[in-house]
């Protein structure tokens, strides 16, 4: 009989052996679905998409980055939201709200927007709900209010404040009176929120402020219940942590979260009972009419549950989804080349997979910053205009960027109103001789000091966490140079150059502006000379009262024809001025597999999963296809050890003998 | 022993307030607290959210010494920093307030999960291969082994994981190119690649230097005795050299042992496993200074420990070797 130990091991050995041969089975990096099938029978849809990091904060009053958007948009309906198929000009339409908005004034003459919520329509499932045994209660009025009050709590560190409290009366004030207490009071009402009944809701604003709306339809203002945020607060309860609120969501949205891996995955599950939104039913282009007229009017959402896998490097996330485990991908710069051909279009072999591919206008736009409080630079027009003269796009554009991106004329990017199709910025010609001449007129000429021959010094700020800031900062710099100025180069790592920018100690710096809100205020509002650091974004520190007084008007403004001539006046006075040399309206790339094709090109949609769908038989054939393994190298490998390991056994025998 | 042991602690107090020194002078060097919260809060957050997350996070005093009025000479980002590590108080996540604790449990499982396979495996197999080679000395087969060695040793470890990932997990599609799924033996489908890499990338080296070690063992006189008396070779490798061998070899061994905790910053970055080394990585990205901070504080502990264990074993395997 074998000892006991030698069994042992052997059972061991068995179990590492079953371990390895399954381990052997199958390249889905993607964990096992909730379900197969739903309770009716039908196959259980899954989407398989990609994030590249964890969000920071689920917690919507807070989060105010693109990554942590993309999740809590799904988890919590804010009162509206963007019309998925109108870009040109976007459209807001009601989502917690039964209509939008009504606008009006009050006994003061204050602008008013009162609000209406649907009826019916309720929080998710939790523990949280203890007077009603964790079902999820209504979303009334005062859930909204909360939201509000929430952005004005300090502890809660949202941070718009301070951009919603110049229009919205009480927030600064309760956040100020927060501050001193050392505690928000929550039973004191906002003075500039009211609630008038259970579903309606009053705005009441100091100033005009028509981009309210478009707050209104970002997460910072969607309704959170006050149950969630009090019972999960990190705290120990009877032995039982509880998480923070803002890892633990307790939503109103299409999906709910179900699971978080920190660092892998973060899986949505379809909300049942959903109500707020259904498919819409108009504003698709008429070649969609065939795809999209079956599904208008649909409940929400078309599939049952959404895994995020978080993959940070862009190598492995397009290995991945070139096996078919993702369905969707954007295109690094690492993979252009071997997905698109010289024309920007799909290789054959990916044609042949039948990889969709989409091309779309960021609301964006980059430029390089002068510093207007420099005593060179700012004060000397012609100088600013001889560097924008000079720069090279296109070249930039093809080096950096292959050619995709749109070459800015206006800072306003395509699609926001009063953006100028057709516009040209006579400072952005790329005309060398027009750039001399400009240069000699600002009182340098050739790039030196008349008086002294020495030539124009000025420095670049640059960011060195990726190595193409340093080689765009490397091309910027021989632009200039082309006119004899001579331009030094800092690195910085991004926060420390973030950090220079806000105090001003720069000349020139790389800078951009992706829009909150699809509306010429929010890229005017960063030449405002109130919107100086530390009070705002504007870092060109640009001030002019004419500029000031036209911006301050028509951010007023509904969009008429008036508003239209005074963006354009304002596009002619920046363009003229010249705090900065205008670059690229950024272009992304984007593919998706023939299984589930893009719904929605609006880049402000941050929720359109909730209106994919999958065609399953087809993602799992092809994938099966995708992902055939040969064996015969491990077969080769395993024959070939062992007889290395049995002439070793049979020599040393041999040499013992 | 008992003194050694205690003098051994004190004179590790020194060193690891100057290494938390360094670190918050080095995080410091590069960036100001206002642009760590700048990069966690977003280029687009006002000045009041910038003042109002430096002030709940004490990043708002002054560095070392408080001298404004009124306040406790010590009451600096330094020193509350140290005397809570001190306590083992590793504090929250500058990005995302989750308590560091919970990040370091559930990273630990993972990290250890690679890194105790790739050890155990990876040192079986190159003392296997370095005995292997030291039967086989002075002939083609040692001389062959010699040279694969410095061949694995030339090709940098990124250049093995970058092609193993492609050939088995891409090419030959044997197991995921990527990800981790903590759920019982299916687990395994995500380790096999990455161990399996990481044992072969080190198997070069370590197969030399254990070749170098049983070598000089082979050349002693207790070997000479024991084929005098008749002991075959393999008798005479697998169990005088391989157990004199090991005294060397165990002071070599045990040092690594803390580190196995601290998991491999390549391969957990490569193919996505949530581990200790994934989440240092991160927090070194996003400016988050409560995890760098609480990650350099385990990490000297452990190195620390490491030493202290190394000497330990060193006089536990070997009689001769005496605590002072």
């Amino acid at each position: 009989m074998p000892p006991p130990a030698f069994l042992a091991s052997l059972r061991f050995t068995v179990a590492l052996t079953g371990a390895a041969v399954f381990a052997g089975c199958g390249n889905d990096p993607n964990p096992a679905p909730l379900q197969r099938v739903r309770a009716d029978g039908a196959p259980w849809a899954v989407s398989y998409r990609a994030l590249g990091d964890d969000p920071r904060s689920l917690d919507p009053q807070v989060s105010y980055d693109t990554l942590g958007h993309a999740i809590i948009s799904l988890l919590y309906d804010p009162p509206l939201e963007y019309q998925p198929f109108r870009t040109d000009p976007y459209e807001l339409q009601p989502c917690l709200l039964e209509s939008m908005p009504e606008r009006g004034r009050d006994a003061r003459g204050r602008t008013t927007y009162t609000l209406r919520l649907k009826r019916g329509l309720k929080f998710d499932d939790d523990p949280c709900f203890v007077a009603t045994r964790g079902r999820g209660r209504e979303i009334v009025a005062s859930d909204l209010a909360y939201a509000f009050q929430r952005i004005a709590d300090p502890a809660v560190e949202c941070p718009v404040l301070s951009v919603l409290q110049e229009s919205l009366p009480g927030l600064g004030e309760a956040y100020a009176a927060a501050k001193k207490a050392g505690g928000f009071d929550y039973a004191k009402p906002l003075a500039g929120v009211e609630v008038v009944d259970r579903y309606t809701l009053r705005l009441v604003l100091s100033k005009p402020y028509p981009q309210i709306l478009f707050w209104l339809a970002m997460p910072f203002a969607a309704p959170v219940p006050r149950e969630a945020v009090d019972y999960y607060d990190g705290k120990s309860h009877g032995g039982e942590t509880r998480e923070q609120f803002r890892f633990h969501p307790v939503g109103s949205g299409a999906f709910r979260l179900v699971e978080w891996r920190r660092n892998r995955l973060l899986r949505l599950e379809r909300r049942p009972g959903y109500a707020a939104t259904r498919f819409p039913s108009s504003g698709w282009a008429a070649g969609e009419e065939a795809r999209f007229r079956p599904l208008a009017g649909r409940p929400l959402p078309l599939i049952d549950e959404i895994q995020f896998s978080i993959i940070r490097e862009s190598v492995p996330r397009w290995l991945i989804f070139r096996q078919g485990w993702l369905d969707s991908s954007g295109i690094s710069k690492d993979v252009f080349g071997s997905v698109l051909d010289a024309s920007r279009e799909l290789t054959s072999a990916y044609r042949a997979r039948g990889v969709q591919l989409h091309r779309d206008a960021s609301p964006s736009t980059f430029y390089l910053i002068f510093n207007m409080t420099d005593p060179v630079l700012g004060g000397n027009r012609k100088l600013r205009q001889a560097i924008a003269s000079a720069y090279d796009r296109d070249l930039a554009n093809e080096i950096f960027f292959n050619g995709t991106f749109l070459k800015a004329e206006q800072v306003v990017p395509p699609g926001v109103f009063g953006y100028q199709a057709g516009l040209k910025n006579p400072w952005l010609r790329h005309d060398l001789a027009l750039a001399r001449k400009l240069l000699a007129e600002a009182g340098w000429p050739d790039g030196r000091d008349p008086a002294t021959g020495r030539p124009l010094e000025l420095t670049l700020d640059t960011t060195v966490d990726d190595p193409e800031s340093r080689q765009m900062a490397e091309f910027e710099k021989g632009q200039i140079e082309q006119l004899g100025i001579r331009v030094k180069v800092i690195e910085n790592l991004w926060a420390r150059q973030q950090d220079k920018v806000d105090r001003g100690h720069f000349q020139i710096v790389t800078g951009g502006w992706q829009a909150d809100y699809p509306d010429p205020e929010n890229f005017f509002m960063l030449f405002a000379s109130r919107n100086a650091p530390p009070r705002g974004s504007n870092h060109s520190r640009y001030a002019n009262p004419e500029f000031d007084r036209l911006f301050d008007r028509m951010s007023a403004m509904d969009n008429t024809p008036e508003r239209q001539e005074l963006v354009r006046h304002l596009t002619a006075i920046l363009n003229e001025d010249c705090p900065l040399v205008l670059l690229t309206h950024p272009v992304t790339y984007a593919l998706n597999q023939p299984w589930a094709p893009r719904v929605t090109s609006n880049p402000l949609v941050a929720n359109a999963a909730k209106y994919i769908s999958v065609d399953l038989a087809m993602r799992d054939r092809l994938r099966r296809e995708w992902n055939r393994s040969s064996m015969w190298p491990a077969w080769a490998a395993g024959i070939g050890l062992a007889a290395m390991a049995a002439g070793v056994f049979l020599w040393s025998a041999k040499r013992d003998a | 022993m008992r003194d050694y042991l205690i003098r051994r602690l004190l004179s590790a107090v020194p060193i690891l307030i100057g290494v938390m020194l360094l670190t918050f002078v080095l995080f410091f060097v590069f960036q100001t607290p206002r642009a760590m919260a700048l990069r966690i809060l977003g280029p687009k957050a006002p000045a009041e959210a910038i003042e109002n997350w430096l002030h709940n996070r004490g990043y708002d005093k002054p560095r070392f010494l408080n001298l404004r009025p009124g306040a406790r000479l010590w009451d600096s980002q330094f020193v509350n920093h140290l005397s809570a590590l001190a306590r083992f108080d590793l504090g929250h996540s500058d990005a995302t307030g989750e308590p560091v604790l919970e990040m370091f449990k559930r990273g630990m499982v993972p990290s250890l999960l690679i890194t105790v396979p790739v050890f155990v495996a990876g040192l079986c197999l190159a003392v296997g291969a370095a005995l292997l080679l030291v039967m086989a000395r002075e002939s083609a087969l040692d001389l062959a082994g010699a040279l694969a060695c410095v061949m694995m040793m030339s090709v940098p470890y990124m250049v093995w994981v970058i092609f193993g990932q492609w050939l088995m997990g891409v090419r030959l599609t044997w197991f995921p190119a990527f990800g981790f799924d903590l759920s019982g033996w299916s687990t395994a489908r995500f380790l096999v690649l990455p161990v399996a890499l990481a044992v072969f990338a080190g198997l070069g080296a370590d197969t030399r230097l254990y070749r170098a070690i049983f070598l000089e063992e082979i050349r002693q006189d207790y070997v000479r005795t024991a084929r005098a008396k008749g002991a075959s070779g393999r008798r005479i490798l697998f169990v005088h050299v391989l157990k004199n061998g090991m005294i060397s070899l165990v002071t070599l061994v045990v040092a690594s042992l803390p580190f196995l905790i601290m998991g491999s910053l390549v391969l957990e970055s490569f193919f996505g496993i949530p581990g200790l080394g994934n989440l240092m990585m991160n927090a070194i990205r996003t400016s988050d200074f409560a995890v760098v901070r609480a990650s350099v504080w385990l990490g000297s502990l452990l190195y620390l420990a490491g030493l202290l264990l190394t000497d330990l074993a060193y006089a536990l395997v070997d009689p001769r070797v005496r605590f002072r």
